[in-house]
């Protein structure tokens, strides 16, 4: 266990950031329940994401993280607590953050190429009149950066026309990134984006977001169950988990802790024996039982 | 047992396989039934009496149509010996009626509109919504025939009382199916739009309503019928002109012979706007 001590090491207080794009204090969500009681989902949050971070939020089923990223979403309030996005309050939905849902991440009534082009021609729209010449030029030159987007996502011109439902899940996830990624928004919000995908398609948008955060490094929160991918996507790791054993259950923070950037390949490291060693230990945390079972009864690794 | 030729035990086949030819002749076969089986009472009845109004034979049923398209309703003027086909079909009874019946029904179509918007906008906007689901919802539970007599205080016993029948008629329904379907657009969808600097009418407007405006197509094509059934019970009741008020006429003289081509004419004119719409619904929206 090496490795993981070297992590307990990193899980200790985080530096002063230079610039915190994302600030969490004390956010607490709670619902009305049955017999006017509350449901607690999250109690006492406290939060600081530097820009630039790629940070993975995990936990199992029900333990808040969708909520959290709601939360900085600006879908949901807090019902205590305070969030900030680039420094300013989060009161509603707006372009700060990009976000890509697990799906219906598309605009069905639009081709692949349409859907890209939707956020620019809005923010265009707010300064150019509709049938102004500056907007049919402005659509042309946006036309061929779409493209040159959509390329770079792996799309094939042919299938730049096709509407969403047309395209699989994984292209229809690659074109909703280059949408968020046209806007260029200092955030990145992903909801378990990557859930729906099989494994090989997920393996190959795994390697292209990290590309894209390596060449871009917006700050991306990253929502995910799975373990392997939030390790290998992830320059930080927060994991949420449900104490059920309290009053009143609620779901806080268990683990906090920066994650070693590799160089190497992500397939290269997620065989390598120091990586099984970090999901075993993160989810040691994640499911408290008795005995963490790693490997089937033939003998092999789950990882 | 999938292709090849019909056997009966395949209608309650669920795996079959029909080919486009069978599927083509099997859809005309129920029209030839109902042809057949008229033609054959109209044949029973006339050997009984030769002067059998009831079921008109096919030489009654042709003559009613020549009258009905080439000559002018008995309330107006008889045309003059030269005049063309076109000056009779143009001052027939059918063209009169049909444009009078037209003119309230597409009027009252125009007049939906907002009813659709409204729709939109409750469940887009939460105020608005809160504001009219309620009252929609009671409204909608109102015998809209019941509000006649209203109408015909209000708005006299012209025009505007038959238009507003259809509209009341069917307007509930369209607003609360509008807004069931714009409640339906995912949540993602608005919140997305949202992060893409849409303002608040460009999510109702160029996400929501466009990609529910082929639903909202199909309810229209859906609520045709209702909204026929309104206009003929204003002019049943009161009108001077009308498809309606034809066939209503017409009852009184007995007049099967009119009354058939009537009720055939107006199946055909509504599936006709059926077939526009939806032709027109595959066309606007390739995606759905």
């Amino acid at each position: 266990m090496v490795l993981a001590a070297k992590v307990e090491e990193l899980a200790a207080p985080m530096e002063a950031s230079v610039h915190t794009e994302i600030s969490l204090q004390d956010v607490s969500v709670s619902y009305p329940a049955e017999k006017q009681q509350r449901k607690t989902v999250l109690s006492g949050v406290n939060l600081e994401i530097e820009a630039g971070e790629f940070v993975v939020l995990l936990g199992e089923t029900g333990c808040g993280k969708s909520t959290l990223l709601r939360l900085i979403l600006g879908q949901e309030f807090a019902t205590e607590g305070k969030i900030c996005v680039d420094g300013k309050s989060v009161t509603r939905i707006d372009a700060r953050c990009g976000y890509v849902p697990q799906k219906y991440s598309l605009f069905p009534d639009r081709s692949a190429l349409d859907n890209v082009m939707y956020g620019p021609l809005n923010a265009h729209r707010k300064f150019a009149g509709w049938f102004r010449p500056s907007r049919y030029r402005y659509r042309k030159q946006l036309r061929t950066e779409a493209k040159e987007y959509l390329t770079r996502m792996g799309l094939r011109p042919g299938d730049m026309k096709k509407y969403p439902h047309q395209l699989s899940g994984g292209m229809q996830q690659r074109v909703a990134i280059a949408q968020c990624l046209m806007m260029r928004p200092p955030v990145l919000l992903m909801d378990e984006a990557f859930s729906a995908l099989d494994p090989s398609t997920r393996a190959s948008l795994q390697q292209l977001v990290k590309q894209i955060w390596s060449d871009w490094r917006p700050t991306v929160v990253f929502v995910t169950h799975n373990t392997p991918e939030a390790l290998l996507l992830g320059t930080r790791l927060i994991l949420l988990t449900r104490h059920t054993d309290q009053e009143t259950p609620h779901s806080n923070v268990a683990l906090d802790m920066k994650l070693p950037v590799s160089d190497e390949l992500l397939s290269a490291r997620k065989q390598s024996k120091e990586f099984r060693e970090l999901v075993e230990y993160v989810e040691r945390f994640t499911c408290p039982g008795p005995e963490l079972v790693t490997q089937s009864p033939h003998g092999q690794d789950f990882v | 047992m999938a292709t090849g030729a019909l056997h009966p035990g395949r209608l309650i086949d669920v795996q079959a396989r029909p080919r486009q030819l069978s599927v083509q002749a099997l859809s005309w076969m129920l029209f030839i039934v109902c042809i057949g089986f008229y033609l054959h009472v109209s044949a029973t009845r006339h050997r009984e009496n030769s002067e059998d109004r009831v079921v008109p034979s096919g030489a009654q049923l042709l003559h009613g149509i020549k009258a009905s398209v080439l000559e002018p309703a008995e309330e107006d003027d008889a045309l003059e010996d030269g005049a063309s086909t076109w000056q009779r079909i143009h001052h027939s009874m059918l063209w009169k009626d049909t444009a009078s019946s037209s003119r309230r029904f597409f009027i009252s179509l125009a007049l939906l509109v907002p009813a659709i918007l409204l729709g939109l906008h409750m469940a887009v906007f939460p105020y608005i919504g809160a504001v009219c689901l309620r009252f929609v919802l009671f409204f909608d539970k109102i015998v809209a025939l019941s509000l006649l007599p209203i109408l015909f205080i209000v708005f006299g016993i012209d025009e505007w009382s038959k238009i507003m029948l259809m509209v009341i008629g069917v307007a509930p329904t369209l607003i609360l199916d509008t807004y069931q379907m714009a409640q339906a657009v995912p949540r993602e969808q608005v919140v997305k739009a949202f992060t893409l600097k849409s303002s608040n009418f460009d999510v109702a407007y160029r996400v929501v309503l466009k990609q529910i405006l082929p639903q909202v197509i199909n309810s229209v094509r859906l609520n045709l019928k209702p909204m026929v059934l309104f206009l003929f019970a204003g002019e049943m009741i009161a009108a001077t002109d009308g498809l309606a008020y034809r066939i209503a006429i017409m009852r009184r003289h007995m007049g099967m012979d009119i009354i058939i081509p009537y009720l055939l004419w107006v199946a055909i004119l509504l599936y006709g706007v059926d077939a526009l719409l939806r032709y027109a619904n595959r066309r606007l929206h390739p995606w759905f």
